[in-house]
């Protein structure tokens, strides 16, 4: 065999196999969107349907709520805490990750350390504390009982991915202003805000991201006032048994805005959620 | 570091200085102008307080404070269901826990879990990056196509999986029979192997990518020379890879492990809808057993001291691995 035959299936070889993995990843996704679309009576049948007409009865019907709970409100009550938890978590993380890259100061080493060391903590043994005072000072089933968490769970990301693109600014700018007069608050909004804006928007979306998946938190400490959707959509199939094409269109629903996050973040995901370290 | 001040010392906390190399500054200071200095960095440590405090206050009320009312609910009789009637048991939970051989088995499980998963995903991540590391339009598609997964709502994504690997009218039964690998339709979730086969495929669909990501960012990072030195003295293919570009995605590796690692450590979600622990208690990993303890059985006394106890563990663990991070890359700097 000549040496370009042979780098030829080996070329061959590895192509089949990544396209072989794409299609893996992608049969679960195929599966939720297609099911989604076929008409009552196709979504469950054995031999699969594959030759339908779509229909978006099962998305009417998961909004309308017919049977169960309208979905509507659930994505609702998703959005505010993400948008909310995501808005806290990244102004308060703007400010340490500015004091974190750019002023010395005492203990700033043990800090770091610190914050990252608070992405090992286990959610689960948070969650019983938070359960016992939030029903406790009556705050179960409201939007402070869970935004307070994500805030929490958040920060190091957001700090650490902030951090690093702060330290990406030229100091002398600063240093400048900071003669001028200009105080560190005003520094960071006059300055850092628009310079670090890609950082920022990054680490506000991968944040809106997570908290929109959250699952503990979320149905330890919610019941239908402010209930969210992946706790919404879990009882939701309990309700319909097997029913395909509802549980598939929820699901669609609820994951259709966290894809296109990811794809907007694209290698940025990677970079976020790992601190930075990977870019 | 080396902004010292005579005033440091005895400022109790305000000042930049380590005490014991106080002395040396002392002099210096009498020497040249430093009052100015000394305000400086104490004005300097009392913004940069000021700024972190707020995050620092709300990670403090989320992990050391709940670690402090977890640690002392685990020394008490605590019910869920009437908090306030808890006595002091010193450390009956603990003994309870410890003789308890559902509990071993839990964290057992849990150990299994981290170690087949993120194993499968390593392995299976650095063939998908290598393949993927060489720059083309085919291998960018794919790309973006692998950071699909890591975004679906771990809750969705074990519905799918739990439809997918239904008995009657699941895609895997119907295609496994339809080309001969089976004759009758398994109930994946009904026995505790076949449960684990469907909870770890769900896992690896799921993070391979981010692993595989990660390599492929650190093998496309591999300079050309050691390569290309390597190619001259006669090395290729497996020996190029295992000698050359291996030891230099060393870093890379680190940081895929530990993240993954803890990550899969604080799996909840996706178990819970899956398989819900079972069938028995045979997927129960730690996290459901301290919630099923705690929020579902409410004996808060016992959950405290496993989640303690898991805690400790980890505590334990954990800084091992980030040690190995910090010889590797420079996450881990000031």
């Amino acid at each position: 065999m000549s040496t370009a035959t042979r780098r030829w299936l080996t070329s061959a070889a590895t192509r089949t196999v990544l396209w072989l993995v794409i299609a893996f990843i992608l049969v679960p996704l195929v599966w939720m969107v297609s099911t989604s679309l076929k008409p009552a009576g196709y979504a469950q049948t054995i031999p699969p349907t594959w030759i339908f007409k779509p229909t978006f009865e099962h998305y009417v019907g998961v909004f309308k709520g017919e049977a169960a709970t309208p979905f509507g409100p659930l994505l609702l009550h998703s959005a505010i805490v993400a948008i909310s938890a995501t808005a806290i978590a990244v102004a308060l993380g703007l400010l340490a990750a500015y004091a974190l890259a750019r002023i010395p100061f005492r203990g700033k080493k043990f800090l770091a350390m610190w914050i990252l060391s608070t992405i090992m903590f286990p959610p689960v043994v948070a969650v019983i504390p938070v359960f016992i005072l939030a029903g406790r000072w009556g705050l179960m089933d409201t939007y402070p009982a869970l935004i307070i968490p994500y805030v929490a769970f958040n920060l190091p990301i957001i700090i650490w991915t902030l951090r690093s693109s702060i330290r990406q600014i030229p100091e002398e700018i600063e240093e400048a202003a900071l003669m001028d007069g200009l105080s560190r608050m005003g520094i960071i909004v006059r300055m850092v805000v628009p310079l670090a804006a890609p950082g920022i928007a990054t680490a506000a979306i991968l944040s809106m991201l997570l908290c929109w998946n959250e699952f503990l938190f979320a149905v330890s400490l919610t019941r239908s006032q402010v209930k969210t959707a992946p706790v919404g959509i879990n009882e939701f199939t309990g309700m319909f048994g097997t029913q395909w094409g509802a549980m598939t269109a929820a699901a669609t629903v609820i994951v259709a805005p966290v894809l296109l996050m990811a794809l907007m973040l694209r290698r940025h995901l990677i970079e976020g959620l790992t601190l930075g370290a990977v870019k | 570091m080396a902004r010292l001040s005579p005033a440091g010392t005895t400022a109790g906390g305000v000042g930049t200085v380590r005490g014991s190399r106080g002395a040396v500054p002392v002099g210096r200071a009498a020497i040249g102008p430093a009052g100015g200095a000394d305000a400086q960095a104490r004005a300097a440590n009392r913004t940069a307080w000021l700024l972190v405090a707020p995050a620092v206050a709300v990670l403090l009320a989320m992990t050391i404070f709940p670690a402090g009312y977890l640690l002392y609910a685990s020394f008490r009789s605590f019910n869920l269901m009437n908090p306030d009637a808890g006595r002091f048991v010193g450390l009956q939970n603990y003994q309870n826990i410890a003789s308890n051989a559902d509990i071993r088995q839990s964290l057992l499980i849990t150990l299994l879990f981290v170690v087949l998963a993120v194993g499968i995903e390593v392995v299976l991540g650095l063939g998908l990056a290598v393949i993927l590391a060489k720059q083309s339009r085919e291998n960018s598609i794919a790309a973006t196509i692998l950071i699909l997964p890591m975004a679906v709502t771990p809750v969705v994504s074990a519905l799918v999986w739990r439809e997918l690997f239904n008995p009657n009218y699941g895609w895997v039964d119907y295609y496994l029979q339809k080309f001969g690998l089976i004759d009758v339709p398994i109930d994946w979730l009904g026995s505790s192997t076949t449960a684990w086969i469907t909870l770890i495929s769900l896992d690896v669909w799921q993070w391979t990518p981010f692993v595989a990501l990660i390599l492929m960012a650190g093998i496309q990072g591999v300079p050309r020379e050691p390569k290309e030195a390597a190619a001259v003295d006669g090395a290729e293919g497996w020996r190029l890879f295992w000698d050359i570009v291996l030891p230099l995605l060393r870093p890379f590796l680190a940081i895929a492990v530990l993240l993954r690692v803890l990550e899969a450590f604080k799996t909840f979600g996706t178990i819970k809808v899956l398989t819900g622990g079972g069938p028995g208690i045979s997927t129960e990993i730690v996290n459901l057993t301290i919630y099923r303890t705690a929020l579902q059985d409410f004996s808060v006394g016992a959950a405290a001291a496993l989640g303690i106890s898991f805690l400790v563990f980890l505590s334990i663990a954990v800084p091992q691995l980030l040690k190995v991070l910090a010889r590797n890359t420079d996450l881990v700097e000031g």
